[in-house]
């Protein structure tokens, strides 16, 4: 059985290779203007609590949580449609629609924004390209595929005969979905929600070419120290800072679904 | 009502890429919708232009690279997890943990990694990385069909006076070959339009197709990304809908009834 | 199947552990779009013909090619790189450029002496960084660089983010002091700051802003808005009337470590003579730096086309490269921390 592992085990050390460079190299001082580096510092990560670093901070979560809202908002209509449809033409079609995009990758996705949000179809009353509107226009976007599938996937293991059921007790449809569907679904409302939320914390392309640089999530800060300003301790140390965040989100999250789990 | 909704989000996630497949038959650089011509100039360029031949190149190489060590390596860790259930939700936390690591974080270690060895002119660092990016998902899809693997059948061919080796082979691979299928699909997937950590361990020489779009987007405002984009999505639309046609990919998102 | 794959895998290590090598190419670091196509067409094109020896381009922004020189120091990824004088005397400082060797460059005697930036830059041409707009989207005239301060251009304004050197200049000038004592600019900056759409940290975006018209007021360079002409946007530069534009001078040097630095002799000295500089000052709309180049007589006037370097101090402000390359890191956390965020 180690046997098998190890192959697998040895990729994985490979990574952690990488990440325990990264973390030597946060706690590393920078020394300007040259790769080399100085002593044991704390530098970097003080330097993350100056005003400029937590605005990119603060902006990345404010940008996360609006695009999750957003995207579980507009994916859950057309993920209940995916998972209900008798129609096997509608379920393919829709399915190809929210398939294709992961297939395409993130530059091409986001390029198809910088041509609406630039102006080329309709010149937009606000500005929207190189905004944090238009930043968040495209992560919608962009999560919009993950998020449909988690969901039609939940929706698709509710079964249909509690719905059937409360609609013949009187329910209206509204009524239904608010007490039968969206419950029932939550597992995957939680899942898709995480998922999507940690994501975007990380998203690096949309913020990239839509944001102007004006538009600053964590990961465009990590690659302006890194690869721009040279400063590879600076850039790790915000890093391994966005590392920490998702990681203690993820723990968070596990640990309150697994005491409602409990719970239920 | 609900009609309307889906149709007017189906259309918000579609619509930029009908634009893209419009502009990038214009036959100025100025991006115009609707085109003010039909040409093919962008396509041209973009068969021509240098840069996106090297990277197309190193695409393949890299991902092929990746997939012929992340497939071997997944399954046999998949097959592990399968049948030692108990061990297996620690290991597998462990296996799956490239994928909650932020691409930038990857990104930057693997460079300051790769910096550090020497080994940043070759594409050894990018194969590296994309294997280990790309492991996760081997292993995930491969696992899925090994946990409905019956032990007895094996045991069959060993009574029967089948090696190890060639149980494996004759019983085990064919009973796996969805999971590895979707394995192999999902690796080729992520290596080919692995962005983020590329783009940090990337020189102009080993840069993937991705990184290359991405130089050219930042700096020329021609459509020639649009054309290229267009090529994209037209071959992922016909791979999905063959996919889906022949593979019924609903099975594999949907719970059906 | 798993032979196949142990194969194919051993093949594919095989592949991964050559070093990715280019042919016997002459490697160029430039910006690209409509610089890089110039400079292949015009000296690339030519440097082929005479040689033999074909030319690639090496693409990016100006902060992004020092960045990665720096990564390849040693042993260099490039052999030849265009960038500006100033931020040459960054590259300098950090031994990635080799010193000139006169001798190859027998052109250079009929280029004036300002055009040698240092013993390790050769100028090739040059042109100005000034306010360009767009008069269908801005209704009144500019004229004055202070006229970026005004209320009516709130919101409408982008410059770069990668180099502030220009904007922190004259806002310097404007309170009585110069790059040195830049300081004295900064509150008359932060004051600009409502007036900034957005920055740009590539030709490309800016020309994006300028086209779809989310910020048709830019401090830009002379070349770019010429490039932005000929595509069909309407754009005007001003020659300012209180402060001068600021003189960029771009400028080729060879890597220090090259195999090709002979190669890399030679294309200069092709870029710096008569006819080439004749050809590139009408691409580009660009000032030459060779005394005997022709400019167009249509030309004559226009904002950034220097026909001799002793116009950079006459039509313009001149920087001092020094300055400018010691302050620039500072330049760039100011200006990042008080007026981009």
């Amino acid at each position: 059985m180690r046997l098998l592992l190890t192959p697998a085990l040895l990729v994985v050390a490979v990574f952690a290779a990488a990440l325990s460079a990264l973390l030597r190299y946060s706690v590393l001082e920078f020394v300007p203007g040259s790769l080399q580096t100085g002593g044991l510092s704390l530098g970097n990560f003080t330097g993350i609590m100056s005003r400029q670093y937590l605005g990119a901070v603060w902006d990345t979560v404010v940008l996360s949580a609006a695009t999750t809202g957003l995207t579980l908002v507009a994916s859950y209509p057309v993920a209940y449609v995916l998972a209900r449809t008798p129609s096997p033409r509608v379920r393919s079609t829709l399915l190809v629609l929210t398939l294709a995009p992961f297939f395409t990758g993130a530059i091409v996705r986001t390029y198809a924004w910088v041509l609406v949000l630039g102006n080329t179809v309709v010149t937009w009353p606000v500005p929207m390209l190189f905004t944090a509107r238009g930043v968040l226009v495209g992560l919608v976007h962009f999560s919009m595929p993950t998020m449909i599938l988690l969901l039609a996937a939940a929706i698709s293991h509710i079964d249909p005969v509690y719905e059937r059921a409360a609609a013949s007790l009187g329910a209206s449809p509204a009524r239904v979905f608010r007490r039968v569907t969206l419950p029932l679904s939550m597992p995957g409302v939680v899942s898709g929600s995480v998922i999507v939320f940690a994501w975007t914390l990380s998203a690096f392309a949309t913020p990239e070419l839509l944001g102007g640089g004006r538009v600053k999530m964590i990961a465009n800060v990590v690659r302006d120290l890194a690869l721009d300003s040279f400063n590879w301790p600076g850039g790790a140390a915000f890093a391994v800072f966005a590392l920490a965040v998702t990681l203690g989100l993820l723990a968070a999250v596990g640990r309150l679904t697994a005491g409602s789990e409990r719970s239920a | 009502m609900l009609r309307l909704a889906v149709l007017l989000l189906v259309a918000f996630m579609t619509l930029p890429t009908l634009v893209v497949i419009a502009v990038s038959f214009n036959p100025t650089a100025i991006l115009s919708f609707p085109p003010s011509g039909l040409s093919w100039r962008w396509y041209v360029n973009v068969i021509t232009y240098p840069q996106f031949q090297r990277a197309t190149w190193n695409s393949l190489v890299v991902t092929l690279g990746a997939v012929a060590v992340a497939m071997p390596a997944g399954t046999a860790a998949a097959l592990a997890l399968a049948r030692a259930p108990r061990g297996a939700s620690l290991w597998a936390t462990l296996l799956l943990s490239p994928l909650v690591v932020p691409g930038v974080a990857a990104g930057l270690g693997f460079l300051i990694l790769g910096a550090a060895l020497g080994l940043l002119r070759s594409r050894a660092v990018l194969i590296a990385a994309h294997v280990a990016l790309v492991l996760p998902f081997v292993v995930r899809s491969v696992w899925v069909s090994a946990r409905n693997l019956d032990p007895t059948l094996e045991r069959a061919a060993a009574s029967l006076g089948a090696t190890p080796w060639r149980a494996f082979q004759r019983v085990t691979l064919p009973l796996l070959r969805p999971g590895l299928l979707a394995a192999l699909l999902f690796a080729v997937i992520v290596s080919l339009n692995e962005f983020v950590v590329s783009l940090f361990i990337s020189t102009r020489l080993t840069e993937i197709l991705p990184v290359a779009m991405f130089t050219y987007v930042v700096n020329y405002t021609d459509p020639t990304i649009a054309a290229l984009s267009t090529l994209f999505i037209v071959g992922t639309v016909v791979a999905v809908w063959l996919a889906d046609r022949f593979l019924d990919l609903g099975g594999v998102f949907l719970h059906h009834r | 199947m798993l032979v196949r794959l142990v194969v194919v895998s051993l093949l594919a290590l095989g592949l991964a552990s050559t070093p990715a090598h280019a042919q016997n190419s002459l490697v160029i670091s430039v910006w690209g779009g409509n610089w890089k196509d110039t400079v292949e067409k015009v000296v690339g094109k030519a440097f082929t013909a005479k040689t033999g020896m074909p030319v690639e381009f090496e693409v990016g922004g100006t902060i992004d090619r020092l960045a990665k020189a720096r990564v390849a120091k040693g042993s260099p990824l490039v052999d030849l790189t265009f960038t500006t004088s100033h931020v040459g005397r960054l590259y300098m400082s950090d031994g990635l450029f080799a010193k000139l060797d006169m001798a190859k460059l027998p052109n250079a005697k009929e280029v004036a002496k300002e055009a040698l930036r240092s013993d390790y830059q050769m100028g090739g041409w040059s042109y100005v960084y000034t306010i360009v707009y767009r008069p269908d989207l801005v209704k009144e005239e500019i004229t004055r660089w202070s006229d970026l301060w005004k209320p009516s251009l709130k919101g409408k304004i982008a410059m770069p983010d990668f180099d502030p050197s220009h904007i922190i200049t004259i806002a310097a000038l404007m309170e009585g002091g110069n790059e040195a004592t830049w300081q004295k600019g900064q509150e008359k900056l932060k004051a600009l700051k409502p007036s900034i759409a957005a920055f740009y940290s590539t030709d490309a975006q800016s020309q994006d802003l300028m086209k779809t018209g989310q910020a048709p007021v830019q401090v830009m360079l002379s070349v770019n808005a010429y490039h932005l002409q000929e595509q069909g946007i309407a754009v005007k530069l001003v020659q300012p009337r209180d402060f001068p534009g600021i003189v960029g001078i771009d400028c080729m040097s060879v890597m220090a470590g090259t195999t090709k630095a002979d190669a890399a002799h030679q294309f200069i000295n092709l870029a710096l003579s008569k006819e080439i500089q004749t050809e590139l000052a009408k691409a580009l709309k660009a000032g030459p730096v060779n005394g005997g180049a022709t400019v167009p007589a249509a030309f004559h006037g226009q904002p950034g086309i220097f026909l001799t370097p002793a116009e950079w101090k006459a039509g313009a402000y001149i920087m001092n490269d020094e300055v400018r390359a010691k302050n620039l890191p500072a330049w760039r956390e100011w200006f990042t921390a008080n007026i981009v965020k």
